[in-house]
């Protein structure tokens, strides 16, 4: 690769390794496993960059998400069929509630922990597209590109993710 | 009474994606449809509990750093992959002689080379994915009692947090014929390797400096160890280090004493 062509990459690829990182989190559920994930996904990335035409950092964006989110497939496929951790690193995200209403804190401290749980409990195919539009903030399309699928299985996936969310919020009959 | 098929449609509505005439549509059905609007009404409550509950997780600066270590490492592949020109050769000349110069301390016979590559080639390995620690952790007292039964020394092993340079992990590595131990620290984004192995002659050195493939290597020798230090940080922040590394064997043999 051209040294051009790294600064290329350096400079629409590397802003979004928080993206990246976020959505590895949530597809391996660790800290460990997401750092790997990410890191073959941008050696990978680096290896094909030469084929990716875009010229925007949006376009970069969900050009290096889809191979994250490849990545992050493959790799469970090939170490951790099945065991599903849990794990969540609750010191660090804990951030704190308005504690001015010690009720109210309660309530989501409650609603927090209802989501993670729901969140962990996702499918991947649904915890993917929470992740890439609620926190990432992407299009349907966008997504649709990320995941290969159609739009409309885009807008049925999340709508289906979106009940199991609100059903665990609801399992908790003062949040509903 | 339930609309499934509008279900779909809600959740494209609150995120904007349904099509202005389809938008207009489902605003008229939620006004004469009661339970399709509480429906509206949860899931706009779920949205933004999952954007005040979930957390985006910013990448940590280990894996910012190992990601640029691998564009680093693929930079210089590419010089070394391609057909060698005149320009090319011209550079690799002047480079050989800038390489040269920088080396003018004692590191020059055949021996010391070896080391000297052997130590940059476990230090660029270290930067690929996993291979970075053995014993994952910033706790001397954890990272120290790893190495009991792996070598025939138990390496001093500091935490240098407080300095800027946080202990990162341990793992084994195999230089100059034998196990060594290796130290893994870092600082902002940059990570740093201390290599070890117990002196053999008890001959002290004072810490020199290379710079190779745009990497610095610190040597120094203690009465008890060698010493060899690997990282892409600037080097007067390696220098740092290495002044608080032998401030901490110092200290150490102070108390033994």
């Amino acid at each position: 690769m051209e040294s051009s062509e790294l600064e290329r990459f350096e400079a629409v690829v590397l802003p979004h390794l928080d993206a990246a990182y976020t959505l590895a989190r949530y597809l391996t559920r660790n800290d460990h496993d997401a750092q790997d994930v990410v890191q073959d996904a941008s050696l990978r990335a680096l290896r094909y960059f030469a084929g990716f035409r875009g010229a925007g950092s949006g376009e970069g964006r969900g050009w290096f998400l889809a191979i994250v989110r490849n990545t992050a497939y493959t790799w469970q496929q090939r170490h951790r069929a099945d065991t599903l951790s849990t794990e969540f690193d609750e010191e660090r995200h804990s951030e704190t509630v308005a504690d001015e209403h010690p009720e109210a804190a309660l309530q989501a401290q409650s609603q927090r922990a209802a989501l993670r749980r729901a969140i962990a409990e996702l499918p991947p195919e649904f915890c993917e597209v929470i992740v890439l539009r609620e926190l990432e903030g992407l299009s349907y399309k966008e997504i649709s590109d990320v995941a290969g699928v159609p739009v409309g299985t885009v807008m049925s996936r999340l709508s289906r993710a979106r009940r199991r969310l609100e059903d665990a919020l609801c399992a908790e009959p003062e949040d509903c | 009474m339930t609309h499934p098929g509008f279900e779909a449609q809600i959740d494209a509505y609150l995120d904007g994606e349904l099509a202005p005439p389809d938008a207009v549509e489902l605003e008229e059905h939620l006004r004469a449809c009661p339970d399709c609007s509480r429906l509206e009404r949860r899931r706009r409550a779920v949205r933004v509990a999952v954007r005040e509950h979930l957390p985006r997780f910013p990448a940590p600066d280990m894996l910012r750093a190992r990601v640029r270590a691998q564009v680093q490492a693929e930079t210089r592949q590419t010089h070394r992959r391609r057909a060698p020109t005149w320009t090319a050769l011209a550079v690799a000349a002047s480079l050989a002689v800038v390489a040269f110069g920088s080396w003018q301390l004692a590191l020059r016979g055949a021996a010391g080379e070896a080391i000297t590559n052997q130590v940059l080639a476990s230090h660029v390995r270290s930067l690929m994915p996993g291979h970075l620690t053995d014993v994952l952790s910033s706790d001397q007292h954890t990272v120290k009692p790893w190495f009991n039964g792996k070598l025939d020394f138990s390496p001093p092993v500091y935490d240098f947090a407080g300095g800027g340079f946080p202990l990162v992990g341990g793992r084994l590595e195999y230089v100059d014929g034998r196990p060594v131990a290796a130290l893994a620290y870092s600082r902002r984004q940059h990570v740093i390797n201390v290599f070890l192995w117990p002196a053999d002659r008890g001959r002290t050195a004072g810490p020199r400096a290379a710079t190779l493939q745009g990497y610095h290597l610190l040597h120094w020798a203690t009465p008890a160890y060698t010493y060899w230090v690997a990282s892409d940080l600037g080097l007067p922040e390696l220098n740092d280090f290495a002044a608080l590394v032998r401030r901490g064997d110092s200290a150490a043999a102070a108390t033994v004493r």
